[in-house]
């Protein structure tokens, strides 16, 4: 590039405002809803708090985490041991599968992946899933968020382009030195493919956390919901908010202040995370778009 | 593929001669670690995936649960019949192609200008944290992003009201609106898959050839020259693409935003086939007409199949790539 090219020019100026304008758009309404839930709930009621929070304190989240009422920390450790079991077992389930349909030698691979892609695309629609899966023994069962959706097609299609880059080489030299499959698998396979592996476990991780149909067709028991239902329950479903204003350790809290406390809570878990995984995000979008 | 198959099978030839269930036999004795390794993808395609698709035949039937699929009667295509003379139908239908091809109109151009103009940014830290902010959404759940919208929108306390109310408007109830419920769908999805488009097309840009950018410039291009001439044919593939991706998937309702969004109040615009399967299903007063309910998806899903089988055949055709 010339040096011409290298000043800044008032349509740099123009174009990076815009865009940290579209960035801060996207990413406002989050913070907003972070401030209402640090706030001092009587500069709430008074209209104090415009944006940035006022009287900062965490009452609000000791109160609807505590308070058996709201069923909201039962949800967060609902969906927190699902997410961390039904996460291992999909990898496990989606990495092995993948693995087998990348092997030559097994007959039939192409009928199972065409099976699996078929079933993707055609969708049972949500009754005869429900009865399938009730006939199973489903409902009312905290196995619906682990197993059934543990082998995602869209997921084994990526991690099986991404085995099928591993040089055969490492396998040839691991056969001759008298390695079976299991230890082709655990030695040669997970060593080399770590990072379809945290791609994969943080793809599924996000889509269990953040599940809301399967959970409302399956799980009725108020002791079983997760954060998610929880939170629609609370917010979206409720003709009457169950949050009232309250006093709590000297702090006001308004229903808002809560109500906000809720709604970040069931995002708090991928805000933790995200800025140090993204880049397994996007590798995992690129694999999948690009080969399919 | 097939054919390193045969090579590969030439080895065993000697088995080849025998009959099938021997030779099944044989290969299940030496391959045994492998189907070994198998067994939870089968059984998870055999009972989660084939086995829902099989109860599809109850739309066939006049289901109940208490006589099960054997038990219960069959009626043809009654239920295909009783959908087609249903009047709500047309409803039904209308609202879920409205959406769906105001969520292509509305929301595909986004992260296409928003990409190409990312890319003119020339603070790397600016570059990189603007397209990492705006990746976020993608990763947040329906159930807190319709949340937030409820906040926001909410008519007694929610900040836009309280601006309206400022200004010397009248508070409006958005979300019991019907004529709200497409724009704040729409916005909805534009929110969350922005930035996720933009990885692609980013990507896209990365991979374009510097040289064409002096050729342009030795041409007499400027920034725009170069953004029109360069940038945009060198992405087009992937724009095609997604294009014809989005077209595939325009049955494909966000079904988890509609059933949160959806509420008697708007339901002249936010039911959708979805939203009525599900209402049907889970919501209905008496015994759930699950027959009714499966021959109504059945349809859906029938187009929605073909679709995307026409999406994937035209993407491999014109843009070389395929979903599957």
């Amino acid at each position: 590039m010339t040096a011409k090219n290298r000043r800044t020019l008032p349509f740099d100026i123009i174009n990076t405002s815009i865009l940290v304008i579209v960035a801060l758009v996207c990413i406002v309404p989050f913070l907003y809803i972070f401030f209402i839930s640090i706030s001092d709930g009587l500069y709430l009621s008074s209209g104090e708090v415009t944006f940035f929070p006022k009287g900062v304190n965490l009452e609000a989240y000791k109160e609807v985490i505590t308070n058996p009422r709201f069923n909201i920390g039962t949800g967060f450790r609902n969906s927190a041991i699902y997410t961390v079991l039904g996460t291992i077992i999909a990898v496990v389930f989606t990495y092995l599968t993948a693995y087998v349909l990348t092997r030559p030698r097994v007959k039939f691979r192409f009928a199972i992946m065409t099976l699996f892609v078929i079933t993707w695309v055609f969708e049972a629609g949500i009754i005869p899933q429900y009865i399938a899966y009730s006939s199973l023994g489903f409902i009312d069962n905290i196995w619906v968020m682990i197993i059934p959706g543990a082998i995602n097609t869209q997921y084994l299609i990526i991690t099986k382009a991404y085995l099928e880059g591993v040089p055969k080489e490492l396998e040839e030299a691991a056969i001759v030195d008298g390695a079976n499959d299991f230890t082709i698998v655990s030695r040669i396979f997970v060593p080399v493919t770590k990072p379809i592996i945290a791609t994969i476990a943080l793809f599924n991780a996000v889509s269990i956390w953040n599940q809301y149909l399967i959970p409302q067709m399956f799980l009725h028991n108020s002791s079983l919901k997760t954060i998610q239902q929880v939170l629609a329950n609370v917010i979206v479903g409720a003709t009457e908010s169950p949050f009232a204003n309250t006093m709590v350790n000297g702090v006001w809290l308004n229903q808002e202040n809560m109500k906000a406390a809720a709604i970040f809570l069931a995002m708090l878990p991928i805000v933790c995370i995200y800025p140090f995984v993204q880049k397994y995000f996007k590798k995992g979008i690129l694999i999948g778009s690009v080969k399919g | 593929m097939r054919k390193k198959d045969k090579s590969a099978a030439d080895g065993q030839l000697m088995l080849a001669k025998r009959p099938l269930s021997q030779r099944l036999a044989k290969d299940l004795i030496l391959n045994w670690r492998l189907y070994v390794l198998l067994l939870p993808g089968l059984i998870s395609l055999v009972l989660f995936k084939l086995f829902p698709v099989g109860g599809m035949v109850i739309a066939f039937q006049n289901y109940s649960a208490f006589l099960g699929i054997r038990g219960s009667e069959w009626v043809g295509l009654d239920n295909f019949v009783r959908m087609f003379q249903d009047p709500y139908m047309l409803t039904l239908v209308k609202n879920t192609v409205i959406l769906a091809i105001l969520s292509v109109i509305c929301v595909f151009p986004f992260p296409v200008i928003f990409s190409l103009f990312l890319n003119e940014v020339r603070f790397r830290k600016v570059k990189s944290s603007v397209q990492s902010v705006s990746f976020l959404p993608y990763f947040i759940s329906s159930a807190v992003m319709v949340s937030i919208m409820y906040t926001i929108l909410s008519p007694t306390s929610g900040i836009v009201n309280v601006i309206i109310t400022k200004l010397g408007g009248t508070p409006t109830n958005f979300m019991a609106r019907p004529e709200w419920f497409r724009p704040i769908y729409i916005f909805l999805q534009i929110w969350q898959t922005l930035g996720y488009n933009a990885v692609i097309y980013m990507a896209g840009i990365s991979s374009i050839n510097q040289e064409l950018y002096e050729a342009a410039e030795v041409d007499g291009c400027g920034r725009w020259g170069k953004m029109i001439h360069v940038t945009l044919p060198g992405i087009s593939t992937s724009v095609i693409t997604m294009l014809i991706i989005s077209i595939g998937n325009i049955f494909t309702v966000d079904t988890d935003r509609i059933l949160l969004l959806y509420n008697a109040s708007n339901a002249a615009t936010s039911d959708v086939i979805q939203s009525y399967v599900y209402r049907i299903a889970f919501q209905s007063l008496g015994f759930p007409d699950y027959s009714y309910g499966t021959a109504v998806n059945i349809v859906k899903s029938l187009m929605a199949f073909i679709l995307v089988i026409i999406a994937n055949k035209l993407a491999d055709k014109y843009a070389e790539t395929r979903l599957f």
